[in-house]
């Protein structure tokens, strides 16, 4: 890239960076308190004598709260909170969403997508400094490409249907609509409570399945301490490096309660026994929002780095083989480990029973 | 006209009889395990027993509205809130956040999800053309439309709820609160003077 290029495009990325400085506030923290949904009515209407309802429920208000913080009383009404009176948690849990977490959510994904197109600016496209050597050395076996895609695909999917679900009313219902919005939010419910299940089975597979070489060690503080090598400079890296590791922890830890959260408010209405409480709800829903939007914006990372960011790097979890000069300049303690092994020279001959042969080992 | 309608339930009088949930249930042809209203008794069996009837309150500023993510939820012109069931999803974030446990879900689809869902009206109906049988299959009757007020308060046998014109509430419970420090004062005459009617 020429710097006539650059320029431009460091201009394009400034002007979308302060067109979102100056939507996001005034659309979202202009009044969060306002009141919502008042078409015409209530709003210009005043009362003339105070309702006596609220003095009656501010009463019920200083009643003892019980073990779920709520104020209960009994009901011959069988049903979910039937005998709660008033669920207290509920307005804390409303301001959050409103004023936290949606504006919020919304300046971390515009800010890390901004942080990496930056980051494209800047660095470009990182290449294989000593050219393809043509060699391959597998890196994948077809069982951890299986597991790595499948959880892939379904992070994808709950990835698009949660933000959907968080985010859409802000930004593709004023496009497209409430009627359109509400049918493909549907479906998007559906999609994300059915998938969900599945991808937190083939998420604990692939923990089981990437451990091996994910266990931190002094090579990645180096690695960190010099940035990765992101900035131009050598960062060494065993079988996968520092930044890999991290995205491996993140997404072990984040991904655990964002799956845990997920169970416990997917089934509302199968698993009664658990007795749930509209407390737990909103606790399992603030984790789950909080987990999964952290783990999103770190994915955009991964993604970006393991496809358009860097010369030969998709291709290790496309074919499960990479190039040698690309294992050597990005991996090199791999590369060594493997040297001395013996494994090169095997690989080199694609001896495809050996591989195929490792590939169950694992 | 536009009035700005509330329900109240007077806990001096609610005698905890559920005929305010049976007649919601029978009028709207609720579904089964759908409670649009219940009656919540506190200190049940001990001194200072009362009973509410609860549903619906109609919020001003209504946090289901507010956590909606499908912007399902609108107020009508006499501040009642109600919401269209074809945009909603049966994510339950409304009875996260309601404080009165008003927002009911139906059982729906694999694995008893949650489905559309379902509240008090205040017996006015939804957003489907008023009085059609599109309207009472979703949303249960439009007795407002009608000119009536909402089953469960009109027959309640103690008037413990009302339902109505804010203000007209207000008067009818001003009215009530005075008679009841009147029946008071005297009733302590009684007590110290004895009961001497001549």
């Amino acid at each position: 890239m020429n710097l006539v290029n650059r320029v431009f495009l460091f201009g394009f990325v400034f002007f979308l960076l302060s067109l979102t400085a100056i939507t996001i506030p005034n659309a979202y923290a202009e009044n969060p308190n306002k009141p919502v949904g008042n078409i015409n009515g209530p709003d210009t209407q005043q009362f003339n004598v105070k309702s006596p309802a609220s003095d009656l429920w501010r009463a019920v208000r200083q009643r003892e709260k019980d073990g779920s913080g709520n104020i209960t009383g009994l009901s011959q009404v069988k049903g979910p909170n039937a005998s709660t009176l008033i669920n207290v948690g509920g307005q804390e849990w409303r301001d959050w969403r409103v004023s936290k977490l949606i504006p919020y959510s919304m300046y971390a994904i515009g800010g890390t997508l901004l942080v990496i197109a930056l980051f494209r600016l800047i660095r470009g496209k990182i290449k294989i400094k000593a050219g393809r050597s043509g060699k391959k050395i597998k890196r994948f076996t077809d069982f951890q490409r299986f597991v790595h895609w499948s959880v892939a695909i379904l992070f994808v999917i709950l990835g698009i249907t949660g933000v959907i679900l968080t985010l859409g009313r802000y930004g593709l219902l004023p496009l497209v609509g409430k009627e359109a919005f509400g049918f493909i939010a549907y479906y998007g419910k559906l999609l994300h409570n059915y998938l969900g299940p599945v991808f937190s089975v083939m998420m604990i597979v692939m923990l089981f399945t990437f451990i091996k070489g994910n266990l931190f060690n002094w090579t990645d503080l180096k690695w960190f301490a010099k940035g990765g090598g992101l900035m131009g400079g050598h960062a060494s890296a065993g079988r996968y490096n520092g930044g890999e590791k991290a995205w491996y922890w993140i997404a072990a830890i984040a991904g655990s309660v964002v799956i845990l959260s997920g169970l416990i408010m997917n089934f509302p209405q199968l698993i009664t026994w658990l007795n749930i409480s509209n407390e737990q709800y909103q606790q399992a829903q603030f984790l789950h929002a909080v987990g999964s939007i952290g783990i999103f914006v770190v994915s955009f990372g991964h993604i970006y780095m393991g496809t358009i960011a860097m010369e030969g790097a998709f291709e290790a979890m496309q074919t499960g083989e990479c190039d040698s000069n690309w294992a050597k300049e990005h991996h090199d303690l791999w590369y060594e480990e493997l040297q001395k092994n013996g494994e090169l020279t095997m690989q080199d001959e694609s001896s495809k029973s050996s591989s195929n042969e490792s590939a169950q080992t694992v | 006209m536009a009035a700005n309608v509330k329900f109240y339930c007077d806990s001096e009088r609610c005698i905890e009889c559920n005929a305010c949930v049976t007649a919601c249930k029978n009028e709207n042809e609720v579904p089964w395990g759908i409670n649009r209203r219940r009656v919540v008794t506190v200190k049940d069996g001990e001194p200072g027993e009362r009973s509410l009837s609860v549903a619906c309150m109609h919020c001003t500023d209504a946090p289901c509205a507010a956590v909606c993510p499908v912007d399902c939820f609108y107020t009508t012109d006499n501040g009642i809130v109600l919401h269209d069931k074809d945009i909603c999803i049966g994510c339950g974030y409304c009875s996260y956040a309601c404080p009165f446990g008003a927002p009911q879900f139906p059982t729906s689809g694999a694995f008893a999800s949650r489905g559309k869902m379902d509240k008090c009206t205040f017996c006015a109906g939804g957003p489907e053309e008023t009085g059609s049988a599109d309207e009472y299959k979703k949303y249960g009757a439009n007795r407002l439309a009608e000119g009536k007020l909402p089953l469960c308060a009109e027959m309640c046998a103690t008037k413990a709820l009302l339902a109505g014109d804010a203000n007209m509430v207000s008067d009818i419970y001003r009215k009530r609160v005075v008679s009841r420090s009147m029946s008071t004062i005297s009733s302590s005459a009684i007590q110290k003077g004895g009961f001497n009617p001549q």
